[in-house]
């Protein structure tokens, strides 16, 4: 199984008017939404043959469930109109790397390969903390490709972690907090664990 | 078979609960680099602590205070011990030494010679008879790494030839740079590298859980855990009868109410596992196949619906699992957050059409099942007699009683804060027990369960604390995929317990292979034929993840007679050798 990575070709440059780069700021879109509401600013969009075909940003504060990742809401918009193994030729768009449960819930569902944004020290399911995508198991792995946008999708994140959580049990003060728009301190996606390095936006 | 009548006549499964052990205690990180071994005069041990430390501060990142400073002759291990002696027979001084371990990184080996010098042994005294003392230039060169742990490298300084003794000789030698695990592993350092100190209190930081909160939770949750693995067991039978699931079942417990449960039995001086149903918050079946059907067929005879699927649980086939949000478990956090949406009155009143989310009903949170629906509305309250009086008062209510007694508080979890609030609102809230007996019996509650006022459920509100699952157990009859072990902690779930014939290769949970006893040539050889073609990710508790959940098995004593537990259930056998995602 996890042969089936050299065979996929490295995505071509990643230019403004690129497919990629389309799809990716349609996640990022999808990013900014969840901003608006609160939301850990996660989106990621479903494409298929060339059409998005389903949306989704993290909900896990209005749904009160710790599960409601992006991945999860656009799956749930694209099997409204198509079955589950049409997920077999859709690709994920996604402007921060999957979690575990993320990773492993793509890989059941078979998702065609995987786009993402910045890495996801803390719980990566595809090459942060476990390789989910590739590793052992009764479903075939998928291809993840990383880095595509991946300062506009950092710079998402952090424009939400400077806020105030006012919904903490205790909300910790950011006041003296400023925006950090430095990058010199992110970690480069290397193409370790199976993930391919999608060359910078810039 | 009435819901309640299905838990009345549940047998508990018998046997007993064990931890399940963290990765990094079941492949331990090890590494080892070289540390300098001296020998001194034994009367300047604390002198040499001093300008030790002074000389060369420790590493504040790499506590090393599992190695002993220092070792009697007796302690060093035989081919250490040889090493030494070949550069510095002991014959030469006086017998009173000692020896001192530098921990790595390694000093310059010079200035260290130079420090040490003043504590050198005490030279044997002049009248005995000494043997010529071998030529230190001839014995083996300068200190160089070892590259096996158990190998040795003795050097001794060539830069004073001259037979002026005292001198202090170097000696390189592997040392274990992570503290040991358990007892025999400390032994077994001890024996082949340097002496080794096992300290069990030791923060064992986010490698495993504190022993001491792991044990105690066991022991609270043992005495029911057969109940509600039973419960889930009916659970999945019915999701797996009903054609809408494979038989996989979840049952969400609150280890608050359970110590509830516990005093009151105490004062009562009756039988703690008596009204194990009551602390019962949620119970969730698998719905996988549920997408495929039209919801109207659930209703329809369960019978032929059962027949048509029948089919679909021998094998795996990918197109017709559905998908693992319709796995049992995050069906039940599903239950737990739309009971809270529907109880948030500030979230009705503001609906916010614009949010660019499925509206819909994906995870099928709406379609219960008879005991879905049993546990989530009709049981209101607990099951015990009406005697207000022996009700604990509210300073013993389920929040207040949590994070005395079962200790479940290592995260920053929300309640810490707000269970200083607790007893003020407990007297008019819906958790207290006594504002629910006072009106009669459990069956006199007539609600649909859908309203947002419902006093239906023990899903404590988002007021009370409630917030996804934490401090929550989940009972499962299998272990949960991948999946769904990393959402049992991204709903901050306190314990996770499945049966250990319910594991499965496709896990998230399980840490290492079964290791059986061959005795019963009958048992299930389930660490045989899954153990080498499977990942053990032990997800549960992982230094790396931000969350972490205690990790339970419970192992049957009395298994039935195809000694299949969790499988036996579909009653023609033919999960038994299914890999699926539960």
């Amino acid at each position: 199984m996890d042969e089936a990575f050299s065979e996929i070709e490295i995505t071509p440059a990643v230019s403004e008017n690129s497919k990629h780069a389309q799809w990716m700021k349609a996640a990022l879109d999808m990013g900014e939404k969840a901003l608006e509401h609160g939301e850990t600013p996660v989106g990621c969009v479903l494409v298929h043959n060339d059409k998005i075909v389903g949306r989704g940003m993290n909900d896990t504060n209005r749904s009160m469930n710790g599960t409601r990742h992006a991945e999860f809401l656009a799956i749930a918009e694209f099997l409204q109109s198509f079955p589950k193994s049409a997920l077999q030729s859709t690709d994920l768009y996604v402007t921060v790397e999957p979690c575990i449960m993320c990773a492993s819930a793509l890989r059941q569902y078979r998702i065609r390969s995987v786009y993402f944004g910045c890495a996801n020290d803390r719980f990566g399911g595809t090459g942060g903390v476990l390789t989910i995508h590739a590793d052992r198991s009764i479903d075939s792995a998928y291809p993840v490709y990383g880095g595509l946008f991946q300062k506009e999708a950092i710079m998402l994140l952090r424009r939400f972690y400077i806020q105030e959580n006012t919904k903490a049990p205790v909300p910790r003060a950011k006041k003296h907090r400023e925006l950090n728009t430095a990058f010199d301190q992110v970690r480069e996606i290397t193409a370790t664990n199976g993930v391919e390095v999608l060359p910078s936006s810039q | 078979m009435h819901a309640a009548e299905i838990i009345k006549a549940i047998e508990p499964l018998k046997g007993s609960v064990v931890a399940i052990k963290t990765v990094q205690e079941t492949r331990p990180l090890e590494d080892f680099a070289d540390a300098f071994i001296a020998e001194i005069n034994v009367k300047s041990a604390s002198k040499v602590i001093k300008a030790l430390d002074s000389a060369f501060p420790r590493d504040e990142s790499l506590p090393m205070s599992h190695l002993r400073r220092f070792a009697k002759r007796n302690m060093i291990p035989q081919e250490l011990l040889a090493a030494i002696e070949a550069v510095s027979p002991p014959d030469l001084h006086d017998g009173q030494t000692l020896f001192v371990m530098l921990p790595p990184p390694l000093p310059d080996a010079e200035a260290l010679r130079k420090l040490l010098a003043q504590f050198a042994p005490q030279p044997r005294r002049r009248n005995s008879t000494t043997p010529p003392r071998p030529d230190p230039a001839t014995s083996q060169p300068e200190a160089a790494p070892s590259d096996s742990p158990s190998a040795a490298q003795a050097s001794t300084s060539s830069t004073s030839p001259e037979p002026q003794i005292p001198q202090i000789s170097l000696v390189t030698t592997r040392v274990p740079i992570y503290p040991p695990f358990n007892i025999s592993q400390a032994d077994q350092w001890t024996k082949t590298m340097w002496p080794v100190v096992f300290n069990p209190a030791a923060p064992r930081s986010n490698v495993a859980p504190p022993p001491q909160i792991l044990s105690r939770t066991r022991e609270a949750i043992e005495p029911r855990a057969g109940h509600f693995l039973a419960l889930a067991r009916k659970v999945a039978e019915e999701a797996h009868t009903s054609g809408r699931g494979r038989a996989v079942g979840a049952v969400v417990v609150d280890p608050a109410i359970e110590s509830e449960l516990e005093s009151i039995a105490w004062d009562k001086d009756s039988d703690p596992t008596e009204h194990w149903m009551d602390a019962v918050v949620a119970v969730a079946g698998d719905v996988r196949y549920a997408r495929l059907e039209a919801a109207h067929k659930f209703n329809e005879t369960n019978q032929t619906l059962g027949d048509e699927t029948s089919q679909t649980t021998s094998g795996y086939n990918p197109d017709i699992e559905g998908g693992p949000d319709l796995h049992a478990l995050m069906r039940a956090a599903e239950f737990i957050a739309r009971r809270r949406r529907q109880e948030d009155e500030e979230l009705a009143e503001t609906p916010e059409p614009a949010l660019p989310v499925v509206l819909t009903d994906p995870q099928l949170s709406n379609q219960l099942s008879p005991l879905e629906s049993y546990f989530l509305n009709e049981t209101s309250r607990l099951t015990l007699g009406p005697e207000p009086d022996q009700w604990p008062t509210s300073n013993l209510s389920p929040k207040k009683r949590k994070h005395g007694d079962s200790g479940a508080g290592w995260a920053d979890e929300p309640q810490v804060s707000s269970c200083s609030t607790a007893p003020s609102t407990a007297p008019s809230g819906e958790k207290n027990p006594s504002a629910r007996t006072e009106d009669g019996s459990c069956s006199a509650v007539d609600c649909n369960g859908d309203g947002p006022s419902s006093p239906g459920s023990r899903i404590r509100t988002r007021s009370e604390g409630g917030y996804l699952c934490t401090g929550l157990d989940i009972y499962l009859t299998h272990e949960p995929c991948v999946c769904c072990s990393m959402g049992i902690l991204l709903s901050r779930f306190r314990a996770v317990i499945y049966p250990r014939t319910g594991r499965l290769p496709s896990g998230g949970i399980a840490s290492e292979p079964i290791v059986r006893p061959t005795r019963d040539e009958h048992a299930p050889k389930e660490g045989e034929h899954q153990g080498e073609h499977r990942e053990y990710y032990g997800l549960h508790w992982r230094k790396e993840l931000n969350w972490r959940a205690l990790g339970y098995e419970f192992v049957e004593t009395e298994l039935n007679e195809a000694g299949e537990g969790a499988t036996a259930l579909t009653k023609d056998g033919s999960q038994e050798d299914v890999i699926f995602h539960a």
